[in-house]
């Protein structure tokens, strides 16, 4: 009885295991005071030990952060650790890239038009760009584990196809108010959700942009 | 003319033993690299037109609190000035201001001339100094091309008075926290000269209200008719903010807070450390000390909060029985509100400002006590055209003004229409 008992579950735990992760859509709308807000990062982390949930699709592919117009372009992007992020510069003008943030800490001194090699970020976390003579670019890489990751468009909105099953997830954005309190919760996934989240941004105007006019451009921090 | 070039070696002197430094480590043998002959070049052009319902100002040598006033309508080109950035290597530059204003003293001259030292740092802590001749950090309003506001023409009476006289040449340096969210904590402390006249405007004239900065070879004529040189007969009629007279060097160090896109606070504490009874060349050596308090918020919508207060002494001459010849103690406060709808900005400012006395010198009156608005609406197109339309009431009552014949309590007006361009 026991045998056939075993024998009955060994059968059971192999359809399962056997049985397909069929994807879930997940999306949602993210506002700050009313507005739609963009460039908000959503992970999902699987919560199961399925390894097929946390498997990399695929090894990391490299990627591009651009220096245009005086500023880093994607404001903000997202890698699994070991990506290669080369730094081009698109400006006729001198960056000088830095970052002190403990995930990497690295400077790279571009010339203008001139390829730098690629810096290799092999750490999980965030690392906050800067360049040392335009005061005001600031640009962020948020190095994740998991593979689930999308940014909310212009519109707020953010769409992610997932298998279905438990994860915990989390919003980020660089200017909110209070990087502790930002959304992060538990979420049993296995039908098509819509999820609506709201952060107070610390700033009214999107950091990492040049000054709209000459005039403030003009100026150099002068202290 | 003399004196002229006695300035220009003076500049030479003090930048040459950095030049030679820099040259001879290692560490900076790429300072001439050929790559680096990249420069920057910006600049202003500000065409007016203005009517004044004024006293005489300064210009005329009167006691308006107007640069240039009377009951006047005039078209004028107001500044022209250029703006040349050169980066010596990643972590050397300089920065080179040349200006025309009008009623400028030297008619081309230098505004502001300085190396920046500025290396990147890869750790929470980041270093940086200048050396050469600069502004002190207190306005919060001018953070512009040349040194203009991008809220009004016309610059607060505390901001004005930094313009003209203290302007310093020495080195500044600061030490920079900064946490990995983007906040910023920022240490700085300057040591100085050539501020040893800073406060005889604000003792003699006052507070006044406009856009002018002095410049290396300035001077300003001191109002006549008031007895400064009865009192004072080694005072000459002019006073050159930028020059040494007792071979003291002074000092300023502040502190700032800072949240990019969110707040901003400074505070500054600065002392020129003048000998009060030195004199050369017609020049007394003012002792002036001032707290000087800087605070900008960011609001919703576009507004911006800005508000700079300023609290201190200025003293010159012998001290008798306790009392020196001249001491005027100032303050002055300001608030403005600004909004930006795109290209467009619209701001007001209110402010108030008053100088009080306490020497034995009671013919010599120097208390005075005003406020001053100031409505500025601009249009900025593609990025460099800018309109303004500017408006400034000033009501102040000044004891000396007997002394012109004037009634003490004196409400001016100015209009202005100005076309700036930046480039
Ligand atoms: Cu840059």
């Amino acid at each position: 009885m026991a045998n056939c008992l075993s024998a009955v579950f060994l059968i059971l735990s192999g359809l399962i295991m056997a049985r397909p992760l069929y994807a879930v859509t997940l999306s949602g709308q993210v506002h700050s005071d009313g507005k739609p807000l963009p460039d908000v990062v959503v992970t999902l982390k699987p919560l199961s030990h399925d390894p097929r949930l946390s498997a990399t699709a695929g090894k990391p592919v490299s990627w591009r952060l651009d220096q245009k117009g005086k500023e880093f372009i994607p404001h903000i992007l997202v890698i699994p650790p070991g990506t290669a992020v080369y730094f081009p510069n698109s400006d006729d003008i001198q960056h000088h890239v830095y970052s002190f943030s403990k995930a990497k800490r690295f400077e790279i001194k571009l010339y203008k038009g001139t390829p730098a090699e690629p810096i290799v970020f092999d750490q999980p976390g965030l690392v906050a760009l800067g360049c040392n003579i335009h005061d005001w670019m600031l640009g962020y890489i948020l190095i994740t584990e998991t593979p689930y990751f999308t940014q909310t468009n212009a519109e707020g909105h953010w769409s992610i196809d997932v298998p279905a099953g438990d994860y915990q997830v989390s919003l980020w954005h660089p200017d909110a108010l209070a990087p502790d309190t930002l959304p992060n919760e538990i979420k049993q996934i296995q039908t098509a959700q819509t999820l609506r989240h709201s952060i107070d941004l610390k700033a009214w105007r999107a950091s990492g942009k040049p000054p709209d006019t000459l005039q403030m451009q003009g100026y150099i921090e002068r202290f | 003319m003399n004196s002229l070039i006695s300035k220009y070696v003076g500049v030479l002197r003090f930048f040459c033993p950095w030049v030679i430094g820099l040259v001879s480590s290692d560490s900076h043998a790429d300072l001439f690299d050929a790559d680096f002959s990249a420069f920057n070049l910006n600049g202003l052009l500000d065409l007016r037109y203005q009517y004044s319902d004024s006293q005489p100002g300064e210009i005329e040598n009167g006691l308006g609190k107007f640069r240039d006033g009377g009951n006047n309508s005039r078209f004028l080109a107001n500044e022209a000035a250029l703006v040349l950035q050169t980066r010596l290597d990643w972590d050397w530059s300089s920065t080179l201001t040349l200006k025309y204003a009008d009623h400028q003293h030297t008619p081309v001259d230098l505004s502001e001339a300085f190396l920046v030292y500025r290396p990147v740092s890869t750790s929470a802590w980041q270093f940086g100094t200048r050396l050469g001749m600069f502004i002190p950090p207190v306005s919060m309003e001018n953070i512009g091309t040349a040194w203009t506001s991008p809220y009004s023409l016309t610059s607060s009476a505390i901001n004005t008075w930094v313009g003209e006289e203290l302007k310093v040449f020495g080195a500044e340096a600061h030490i920079r926290f900064q946490t990995e969210g983007g906040d910023r904590l920022k240490w700085f402390a300057a040591g100085y000269a050539n501020n040893d006249t800073a406060g005889v405007l604000l003792a003699w004239r006052g507070w006044s209200l406009h856009d002018y900065e002095a410049t290396l070879n300035d001077q300003f004529v001191l109002p006549e008719s008031l007895g400064i040189q009865t009192h004072l007969p080694l005072q000459a009629s002019v006073t050159k903010p930028f020059v040494e007279v007792d071979g003291r060097p002074g000092y300023y160090s502040g502190v700032s807070i800072d949240r990019p896109e969110a707040y901003n606070f400074r505070v500054l504490y600065y002392d020129n450390l003048g000998n009060p009874t030195a004199l050369e060349n017609g020049q007394y050596s003012w002792r002036t000390q001032f707290w000087s308090l800087g605070l900008q918020v960011h609001l919703p919508w576009e507004w911006i909060f800005i508000s700079q207060g300023m609290s201190g002494q200025t003293r010159m001459g012998e001290r008798i029985q306790g009392l020196f010849a001249v001491d005027n103690g100032f303050w002055s406060a300001s608030f403005l509100i600004s909004k930006k709808m795109g290209n467009q900005r619209f701001s007001i400012r209110h402010e108030y400002f008053a100088t009080d006395e306490n020497d034995f010198l009671p013919l010599d009156q120097n208390e005075e006590r005003g406020h001053a608005l100031t409505i500025n609406y601009n249009l900025t197109l593609a990025q460099r055209h800018q309109i303004n339309f500017e408006f400034t009431h000033i009501d102040s009552d000044r004891q000396s003004r007997v002394n012109l014949d004037q009634q003490t309590r004196q409400e001016e007006n100015l209009w202005q229409i100005a076309y700036r361009l930046f480039f």
